[in-house]
This record gives structure tokens, C-alpha cells and sequence, in this order.
């Protein structure tokens, strides 16, 4: 699966006030990435990089609460300084695939992809990604629903919204 | 595991379905009306109730011989939950690394400075 044509996706685009290159490192240097990376207080305590295809980012983060969680990248491309395809997934100390130990139903990976744009000197940022399964149903889901799928995620959900608040 | 949000997402991928379940938001129906706004057959609409179905996303009564379909709140929260959670995690991050991205920049200008 290709992230490029795969529509059914997610995307988060920013704009940083900061050169492509420098927004680059932050991503691909272990010691940067460290300084930024995970949700709102929490604290990277583990943070190693393989940066090449087939190579993994394996990381851990304390939560203010105590705790550790455990995630990883396998690197599918990597193309300095404008793209990296990646599939994420949470881990253990040890590096394996796990599922989210507080929510064992969610998805076990998430096909994702980076792409570093120069817009003067600042650069947008955007992250994609999907959730990666390969059973034999959402293979052919996939194959049938390609070029139809204009809509995406987003529309959906905001349709369902009023309804998923009126069954709260 | 049975992993659901699998079949979840698997069920939500195709566009005729997602429209399905919009028009289920509104309340209960038959097939025969679902069918209407879309350029499809009955049967073919069966086929996509029958993968809502076994996803969980839709239930179908049994009592009437219409048999109305109906949402089903569960799975489609627990999609939405995951979203979120997933989304506030990147746009999280993102914040920090802005912050980041300016706490460097500023020393770099400062040593750039007494040079």
C-alpha cells in the first residue's frame, strides 16, 4: 500500500517559522526528537534511530502519571529533506509490536508519511496516516473503493457527530 | 484478539457505506429507501448493510419483514475515540516542536551574535 494513493487518510499540516533543513533534523536526530516528541507532558525517556528503509525509530515516553510507553517507526522511505513514509505502531522494551495497553482494540499499526515543504523560508509541515490492517476484506475494500473515495474521514465523522452526541 | 476497529474502518472505507450510515443517523430505515439516492441496486445495498452489519456498525430487525436498519452507537465511538486520540497526540507534538524549533533558533541567533 502506497500512502501517496491511499485516501483513506488522516492529515495534520503546519506551518513552522523555521528552514526545512532544521525542521528535518528535528525529525531525523534522535537527540532532537527527543526534545519535542509525544503529547503534552510527557518526558522521552528512550529514543533510538536506524534512519534508513527497514530501519527503526524505537521510543519511550513517561506520562506525567508514571507511565512508560513504549512505541516504534519501521522506516518504508526515507527522501531528505521532503518525505518519510513510516509505519507506527506501539511497542515494548524489547522493540515488538504490541497493541495499546489501555485500549487492546485499537489498531495495531498506522501507515504514516511526513512531507517537508519550503514555503519561503518557512516550511509546511504534514502528516498522514491510516490505519494499517491487512485483512483479506479491507484488502478488497481498498481495491474497490480506489479514486471513488473523494470524501474523506473527516466529513464522515463530522456527519455522525450529532448523532454519536445525541446516543452519549 | 478480535481486533474491531479494524472491521470498523474496514466497514467505513467505502464511500456508499459512509453515505448509508449518514442517512441511518436519521433514523431507521429499509432498504428500498436506502437505495433511493444512490445509483445502485437493492441487492447491492444488502451487500454493504451485510459488511455494516458484521462490523457491528448497523443492526437489523428481525420483527418486521422490512427488517429496518438501524445505527449502532458503540463501534463508531470507539473510531471516533481512536481518531482523536491519535490527532491530539500529533497536534501535541507539533506544538512542542514549534515551541522547540524556536527555542533553537534564538540561540543560534544569540551565538551568532557574540561571534
Amino acid at each position: 500500500m502506497d500512502a501517496r494513493n491511499n485516501t483513506q487518510e488522516f492529515v495534520i499540516s503546519r506551518v513552522f517559522d523555521a528552514p526545512r533543513d532544521l525542521v528535518w533534523q528535528a525529525f531525523t536526530d534522535p537527540e532532537r526528537m527527543k526534545q519535542w516528541w509525544g503529547p503534552k507532558g510527557v518526558t522521552v525517556v528512550h529514543s533510538k534511530m536506524d534512519l534508513r528503509p527497514g530501519g527503526t525509530y524505537h521510543y519511550a515516553m513517561r506520562t506525567p502519571d508514571g507511565t512508560v510507553m513504549w512505541g516504534k517507526f519501521v522506516y518504508r522511505e526515507i527522501t531528505p529533506p521532503s518525505r518519510i513514509v513510516f509505519v507506527n505502531s506501539f511497542s515494548d522494551e524489547a522493540g515488538g509490536v504490541t497493541r495499546h495497553p489501555m485500549a487492546p482494540n485499537w489498531p495495531l499499526q498506522m501507515l504514516s508519511a511526513f512531507t517537508f515543504e519550503a514555503e519561503g523560508a518557512k516550511t509546511r509541515f504534514t502528516v498522514k496516516w491510516s490505519p494499517l490492517n491487512a485483512t483479506d476484506e479491507e484488502k478488497a475494500t481498498f481495491a474497490a473503493g480506489h479514486g471513488s473515495m473523494q470524501q474523506g474521514w473527516s466529513g464522515t465523522l463530522e456527519q455522525l457527530e450529532a448523532y454519536l452526541a445525541k446516543a452519549a | 484478539m478480535a481486533d474491531h476497529l479494524s472491521a470498523t474502518f474496514a466497514a467505513l472505507a467505502d464511500p456508499t457505506r459512509r453515505a448509508i450510515l449518514a442517512r441511518l443517523a436519521l433514523g431507521e430505515t429499509s432498504v428500498t429507501e436506502l437505495a433511493k439516492p444512490f445509483r445502485i441496486s437493492a441487492p447491492a445495498v444488502s451487500k454493504h448493510l451485510k459488511v455494516l452489519e458484521r462490523a457491528g456498525l448497523i443492526a437489523r430487525s428481525r420483527e418486521a419483514q422490512w427488517r429496518p436498519a438501524r445505527l449502532e452507537a458503540g463501534p463508531l465511538k470507539d473510531a471516533a475515540q481512536w481518531i482523536e486520540h491519535y490527532r491530539r497526540f500529533w497536534e501535541e507534538s507539533l506544538d512542542r516542536l514549534e515551541t522547540y524549533l524556536k527555542t533553537i533558533q534564538t540561540k543560534e541567533k544569540k551565538r551568532g551574535r557574540t561571534k
